[in-house]
């Protein structure tokens, strides 16, 4: 097997054509992953700078009412991830701006794709792209010929009368073309760990190993696959059109199709319903500036029974700020079921997509690309609940500097100095491990695996001795 | 006649070949799914527009109320006085559409990456979160929806590819490539004629996949929509056309020219416009809307503490006739009225801060722009988007009609609040049929 692998390797070095063209993919290859890299440090040089400015400006509040200074707010903006320089996924489409202030849960909001006009439909020219539609594109052109030309040449029936087994043709011819596949893979995660070599933790390696596993998997499907048509069909130009057949479908509609269904089979609400709901919602609640409100009024009369008084002015804290944070509690309450829901029902179109993956592995492979590399939807959803916490801590923190910092009810004059927005702590973002997430692209893997046990069993058993030879 | 004789001829070919009639099956099929796709978006959003101008029609409805009750608003909101111009202008719901185009069945375009509707009132800006896309999942707008402009796009170009992949090839290979060129006389007529062929079937069936998408929504309603679409569709076709021709003309085997036509497109609608869109991300890197940030607090913060005299001419500078009202002859009432209308500075300020971005973003499109010569893919993408009012600039426009509506809303509220005007019924319903004037 391993002689005929190297025979295999010996005729492609050979043909001066497909080194050109080597030479060139791999250096677009290189080149977009060098960009990829380049463009995310150029970013995270943008973002850095607006996070210093606005945190700067917090910090820089003389004199103001921590209640205001809620108002105020701050602004938290999406941090750039370095492994999205290999497979941007959501990224481009998702806001990258999200305000963070008192009683209002805002959306992240201006995304790099509503900054501009329509450039490309599939995005910029990461590895992913590359690796995604044209590695596999070069592998059926690699493997359409591999038996047929030798079958017409009767080479074939040679190997054979040599001693050479039919399967092990087969297998050989397969790996011969899957290990280029694998060799292009291993040149962009060698040179991305080059270039970051500084930055790689064990999380971005055991990403990176993921990452390289699950395109080894489907390139091995389509190496496989196209093995088989060469084999089974008579005719060159069949094996090839028939894997071209397959790869627009699996590449071009079926990803389309299926997620447009998921979308339509569980429904999320319009924003404007959305918002109605929460609004609704919110409104069965406490109204924080509302000194008329019944919840509210209902909350001082509790307050003022705990601290044994009869007035707000005997109390010693500040009633307003106490109010404050009771209409956020209720308004998180509110959040977390509606967008809860919405997790929810992503979650659930998630999981109708990953189960398409048994009838197209493409979508299990564009899934694990992008989970594995940190950018996919579920990762954003991750990022916001981060946001979410964060924005709970930094009302409270400046609710109870209201409720518990020396001033009375009522006075609303009542300012706290720049040591207080000093020691109010900036958002710093978590990176989510992959230990965490993991669990959620078992499924991905799974069909990724199955394919691959498919296209093994039909290299060995799909395939007829005459049909070879 | 010799021509067209082979043109003809080409029929029998056609028809023997299940391949290509399969490929045109499903391009049909891929093209109805698109158009539906499409003609739903629009359903879609014109029933949430609909469903939005009930919801203004019962807020507002419910204000009057008040009038009619003599009450000054809603009772556990005690500090609203609808009489006063503010108020009233400020509890009057009016709200700002991008209504979608009937073309939108052939191009969803932008149309995802974008709200369509925006509620104006005084503090609104063109940039507020509330302009943020519709809730979607991200995954799938990033893959984008199968739209007949995609199928156009990338399907078509593959499908003329499974159509002319083997002339000219399979005689070669079969050995009779000169006997045809005998027979025929010319070489190039001959590709040319069999290529027509079946350019002449897919224009057919273009023009009947863009009919049926007429009759999904009113596409006949917009002048020479119809018509432009087809024409855009039909040059799409022959650009590649013109590539394959010469592929053949010059090609040797059918393995050869397939693998060149795959390259080109390939090329042509994946590798140039990625890495385009990659060089755009470095040159002008995604704008993170600092300056808009620092006008909507640090700069509305300055705008407040402003001294009465200060802010009272400069109001009197953006609109010189505030000195034909009541307060603009006598400045001693402004003191008054000062915190109802330093909204109009604000919206000053925040228009300065948006037209830079605005700039920013121009600047970017002109760039992607001036790559259009040697970056076709996204020239026409961009010119479907267009004819289905899905692109940039169309949503530029809205964004321009937001900012009038805003512009328009504050006006009259300062006017009315220098003129002391006190609001009834009558000028209520006045400032609700101005602001739902969306035309």
């Amino acid at each position: 097997m391993l002689q005929i692998i190297k025979n295999e390797w010996r005729y492609l070095v050979r043909n001066h054509l497909f080194l050109c063209v080597n030479v060139g993919f791999i250096s677009i290859l290189i080149l977009s992953v060098c960009l990829g890299n380049y463009q995310t440090q150029k970013q995270e040089n943008t973002h850095k700078v607006a996070k210093d400015h606005v945190r700067q400006q917090w910090v820089s509040i003389d004199q103001m009412n921590p209640h205001s200074a809620a108002h105020y707010g701050t602004y938290i903006f999406k941090p750039t991830n370095l492994l999205s320089s290999l497979d941007e996924g959501v990224n481009s489409v998702t806001g990258n701006v999200i305000r963070v202030e008192g009683h209002v849960q805002n959306e992240i909001t201006h995304s790099e794709a509503s900054q501009m006009q329509s450039v490309s439909r599939f995005g910029k020219l990461k590895p992913s792209l590359l690796l995604q539609y044209i590695v596999p594109l070069l592998l059926v052109f690699l493997a359409f010929s591999s038996v047929s030309n030798e079958k017409q040449s009767g080479r074939l029936k040679l190997m054979i009368l040599q001693g050479a087994k039919p399967l092990d043709i087969i297998l050989s011819k397969t790996l011969a073309v899957w290990l280029y596949g694998v060799l292009l893979i291993s040149f962009v995660v060698l040179v991305y760990g080059v270039i970051n070599f500084q930055s790689l933790t064990t999380d971005v390696l055991v990403r990176a190993v993921l990452f390289f596993s699950s395109y080894s998997l489907y390139y091995f499907i389509i190496s496989g696959l196209t093995v088989f048509f060469s084999a089974r069909w008579q005719n060159t130009t069949l094996a090839l059109t028939s894997m071209l057949g397959i790869w627009i479908v699996w590449t071009l509609f079926l990803p389309n199709i299926l997620m447009t269904s998921a979308e339509k089979w569980h429904p999320l609400p319009s924003r404007s319903e959305f918002q109605s709901a929460m609004k609704e919602d919110r409104s069965k609640g406490l109204d924080g500036h509302n000194p008329r409100d019944q919840r509210a009024l209902a909350l001082k009369e509790k307050v003022l029974k705990e601290y044994g008084v009869d007035s707000l002015s005997q109390l010693p804290i500040n009633f307003d700020g106490l109010k404050m944070q009771a209409d956020e509690e209720y308004g998180n309450s509110v959040w977390d079921k509606h967008f809860g829901n919405n997790r929810e029902v992503l979650g659930q179109q998630k999981q109708s997509v990953q189960i398409g993956g048994l009838i197209n592995p493409f979508i299990s492979l564009q899934n694990t690309s992008m989970g594995f590399m940190a950018s996919d939807n579920l990762h954003q959803q991750e990022f916001l609940l981060q946001v979410e916490n964060y924005r709970r801590v930094f009302i409270k923190t400046l609710n109870d500097k209201q409720t518990y910092g020396g001033s009375k009810t009522g006075n609303w004059g009542w300012k706290e100095g720049t040591d207080f927005f000093k020691s109010v702590a900036d958002f710093e973002y978590k990176p989510t491990q992959v230990s965490e997430v993991i669990s959620n692209y078992i499924l991905d893997v799974i069909a990724l695996i199955m394919w691959s046990i498919v296209v093994f069993l039909l290299l060995t058993f799909g395939i007829k001795k005459n049909q070879i030879v | 006649m010799r021509s067209l004789g082979v043109f003809l001829y080409e029929w029998k070919h056609f028809v023997r070949s299940p391949f290509k009639i399969v490929a045109i099956i499903l391009f049909m099929a891929a093209s109805i799914y698109g158009l539906h796709n499409g003609a739903d978006l629009y359903e879609k959003q014109t029933n949430e527009i609909q469903r939005i101008n009930k919801e203004v029609a019962t807020a507002n409805n419910t204000t009057l109320t008040y009038f009619d009750t003599n009450e000054k608003g809603p009772k556990n909101r005690p500090w609203v006085d609808l009489t006063t111009p503010y108020w009233a202008i400020v509890s009057a719901s009016g709200y700002q559409f991008k209504k979608p185009s009937p073309g939108i069945v052939y191009t969803i375009g932008q149309g995802e990456q974008y709200g369509f509707y925006k509620a104006i009132g005084i503090s609104s800006s063109p940039y507020d979160a509330d302009m943020a896309k519709e809730i979607a999942n991200p995954e799938r707008i990033e893959s984008g929806t199968l739209d007949f402009s995609f199928v156009v796009l990338f399907l078509l170009p593959l499908l003329l590819l499974i159509l002319l992949y083997n002339i000219k090839g399979q005689e070669s290979e079969q050995g009779f490539l000169p006997l045809v060129f005998v027979q025929t006389g010319s070489k190039n007529w001959w590709i040319l004629a069999r290529t027509s062929f079946y350019v002449l079937v897919l224009l057919l069936i273009l023009f009947g996949v863009v009919t049926y998408g007429a009759m999904l929504t009113n596409v006949f309603e917009v002048d020479n929509l119809f018509w432009n679409v087809f024409i855009w569709v039909s040059i799409y076709l022959l650009f590649w056309t013109v590539f394959y021709f010469f592929i053949i003309k010059y090609g040797k085997n059918t393995v050869s020219n397939t693998l060149q036509m795959i390259g080109v497109w390939l090329l042509v609608s994946f590798i140039v416009p990625a890495a385009i869109q990659q060089w755009i991300s470095i040159e002008k890197p995604t704008n993170l809307m600092v300056d808009f940030i620092d006008a909507k607090r640090d700069r509305t913060d300055e705008i407040y503490n402003l001294s009465n005299e200060v802010i009272y001419q400069q109001l009197l500078d953006v609109y010189p006739n505030l000195k034909q009202t009541k307060i603009g002859k006598e400045a001693i009432l402004f003191r008054k009225v000062k915190r109802y209308c330093i909204r109009a500075l604000i919206n000053l300020a925040m228009k300065n801060a948006t037209a830079k971005i605005e700039e920013d973003n121009r600047s970017k499109n002109e760039l992607i722009s001036k790559t259009y010569w040697f970056n076709p893919f996204t020239y026409f993408h961009n010119r479907f988007n267009r004819l289905s009012k899905t692109h940039y600039d169309d949503y530029q426009a809205y964004r321009d009609d937001i900012q009038n509506r805003i512009d328009q809303r504050i006006k009259i509220m300062v006017f009315d609040i220098w003129n002391d005007l006190t609001i009834d019924k009558t000028k209520y319903i006045e400032y609700t049929t101005i602001f739902s004037n969306n035309e």
